[in-house]
């Protein structure tokens, strides 16, 4: 079989992007945080993307999957920090934190993917909700007052270990996720998953009718999402704080950035989670330092503008424009 | 005893229960005329419970002074909101509405904010309370309930009364239909949402009467779930379905408090929580048409 190699063309704008922000965060002093936010950013709107792009079904509990991989992450490590094992730790925190993910999507997307629309959103947020009160009321993992496990982690990796990896890798592994995500992204898209969810997209009874499996392929895709959610949240969250906080790390307000995100740059395109990842990160950045306080104040009524505006996403947008010049076969 | 406080507790409940109920009745009217989850709906409440806290402090009056002026205001912001920002959403895809009304949520959060600050504020209303064999029920407590149940008498004599509550239930069956036989339903979409989003306001007037703590500009996401609960439960576009599972959500609330307190070594508080989105769950899963409208 020829491998298909110009179906990953899009990805080069992609991977320059990615490539560009990197040198400039290790090159550039004090940029690395700045970079490290955006690459966050990027990645969680890539890996939302995958679900609620493709799908076009809305996850306002998108959160308790990032959610899933920091407890997974935290557990592994207080766990097993004794053993001797070293950063071989970390993988197994991250194992389990994206098993755990993907767990949590199964069983979401065993019951609420038979939901639509509102419905789907709305239970979505039960599910969420609902996890995190059942940590905190039943007091597993700590409960309320979650995990700390800062000591175990220079335990188990040593004190200078322990700062590079939540200053320095814990960020690189943000921007190999993201690169990963992109991947699948377009490997789904240029594939029969991707078909068949943009027959479901567009018209999801007759897409059953035609005798495309829906349920099989939206669960493929949340799973997916949902384990990118998790390697993320065991990266980005837990070896970055070194703690797990409950009302944090299920707090709405992160599904609603990556809604944000992934509406902005264009949903169900490559290159959309990016553009919006950027344009939202940098935006807050900069808001934070000439209107502290007022940021939200700010943001909101722009996001009601967009919303209504351009519902496209700037990618969208794009790529109406790009539609039979040379660009096109780069920009999905 | 522990029957007593069972008792004392349901009491408790069913009073917070009806003014749960008047909270979500708008959230369902919209979700039902208007096919759009206001996912910033708490936030309307929030509203309420400021312009009684300024009337209360500013002007001197008693609370129940600030219900027709949360009612107006509301309906203003509503009509406001629904020609400026929701006219355009209702039928987008729910990516777009539910963002929409989220980010209004927290366009209202912030004014709020910047004009009273963020540390929680309260004020006291001490007309008296009645002694019950097995509970102690203050009398602005009383003076809420009595009011929800009035709110909720009157939303429902004027949506299966009046010339334009049945249009509007006409447009909740068939929005095609209602226009060929000449309902305004661009007004009628307008109407719906600016009364559900004053109902909504209006609501937080009686909820300040609730909250011992005081009230600060975030409060309103709570109540947001809490609505979404409840709306499912009474299932989803039907108003006063809404306000007999505010009853129910308020006594399971209350009486689910006692027993999880029972068991040692969990916090009973969280418990409950938990609960309600189990029950949110389980009906979406088998019965989307919520307890008590099930005529479909």
């Amino acid at each position: 079989m020829r491998l298909k190699i110009e179906k990953y063309y899009p990805l080069l704008p992609v991977y320059a992007a990615y490539l560009v922000m990197f040198l400039i965060g290790r090159t550039m002093p004090g940029m690395w945080q700045m970079v490290a936010l955006l690459a966050f950013y990027c990645a969680i709107g890539q890996a939302f993307n995958i679900f609620l792009g493709m799908t076009g079904y809305v996850d306002f509990g998108y959160v308790a999957f990032l959610a899933m991989g920091t407890y997974g992450m935290a557990l592994g490590i207080t766990a097993f920090h004794q053993t001797g094992l070293g950063i071989g730790i970390m993988f197994i925190g991250l194992l389990l934190g994206v098993v755990m993910a993907a767990l949590l999507s199964l069983a979401v997307g065993a019951v609420a993917l038979r939901l639509r629309g509102a419905y789907f959103a709305i239970a979505t947020i039960g599910v969420n909700e609902g996890f995190r009160y059942f940590v905190e009321g039943a007091r597993i993992w700590g409960g309320s007052e979650g995990i700390i496990f800062y000591g175990d982690m220079t335990e188990a990796f040593g004190a200078e270990t322990t700062r590079l990896l939540s200053t320095v890798w814990a960020d690189v592994a943000v921007f190999i996720i993201a690169a990963m995500a992109a991947f699948v992204t377009i490997h789904y898209m240029r594939g029969k998953i991707g078909y068949a969810l943009t027959a479901l997209r567009e018209d999801e009874d007759a897409a059953k009718v035609m005798g495309i499996n829906v349920t099989k392929y939206k669960i493929i895709a949340f799973i997916t999402s949902a384990s990118f959610a998790g390697m993320i949240g065991a990266m980005a969250w837990a070896l970055k704080l070194t703690y797990v906080f409950p009302p944090d790390v299920f707090e709405i307000h992160y599904t609603i950035e990556c809604i944000i995100i992934v509406l902005l740059g264009g949903a169900g395109t490559l290159l959309g989670p990016i553009v919006g990842a950027l344009i939202y990160g940098l935006s807050k950045y900069w808001l934070a330092v000439i209107a502290p306080g007022f940021q939200l104040l700010i943001f909101a009524p722009i996001i009601i503008v967009i919303v209504v505006a351009f519902p496209e996403g700037i990618m969208g947008l794009v790529k109406r424009r790009a539609k039979g010049t040379g660009w096109e076969r780069y920009i999905i | 005893m522990i029957g007593q406080l069972l008792a004392g507790n349901l009491t408790h409940g069913l009073v917070l229960g009806a003014v749960y109920g008047v909270a979500t009745m708008g959230l369902s009217l919209i979700f039902g005329v208007l096919r759009v989850v206001n996912v910033g709906h708490g936030p309307f409440i929030m509203v309420g419970a400021f312009v009684t806290l300024a009337m209360v402090t500013a002007l001197g009056v008693a609370p129940p002074a600030a219900i027709p002026a949360a009612l107006l205001i509301g309906i203003a912001l509503g009509f406001v909101f629904f020609y400026t920002i929701m006219r355009r959403l209702i039928r987008a895809p729910e990516l777009a509405s539910l963002l929409a009304t989220f980010a209004m949520g927290i366009l209202l959060e912030e004014i709020i904010r910047h004009s009273f600050g963020a540390e929680f504020r309260g004020y006291t209303w001490d007309v008296g309370k009645i002694v019950l064999p097995w509970t102690v029920m203050p009398m602005s407590k009383v003076f809420a309930f009595a009011g929800s149940v009035l709110v909720a008498i009157g939303l429902y004599l004027w949506f299966n009364r009046t010339r334009m509550g049945t249009a509007i239930r006409t447009v909740v069956e068939d929005s095609e239909g209602a226009r060929v036989c000449g309902v305004n339903v661009g007004w009628s979409y307008a109407v719906s949402f600016a009364i559900g989003i004053g109902i909504t306001v209006m609501s937080g007037v009686f909820l300040t009467m609730f909250i011992p703590v005081g009230i600060n500009p975030y409060m309103g996401g709570a109540y947001t779930l809490k609505a979404f609960v409840i709306a499912v439960l009474g299932g989803l576009t039907s108003p006063y379905g809404a306000f007999f599972a505010g009853l129910i959500f308020g006594l399971i609330e209350n009486g689910s408090y006692v027993l999880f307190a029972l068991i040692p070594g969990v916090e009973p508080f969280a418990l409950t929580r938990f609960l309600t989105f189990v029950i949110l769950l389980i009906i979406l899963l088998i019965r989307p048409t919520g307890l008590l409208g099930a005529k479909k």
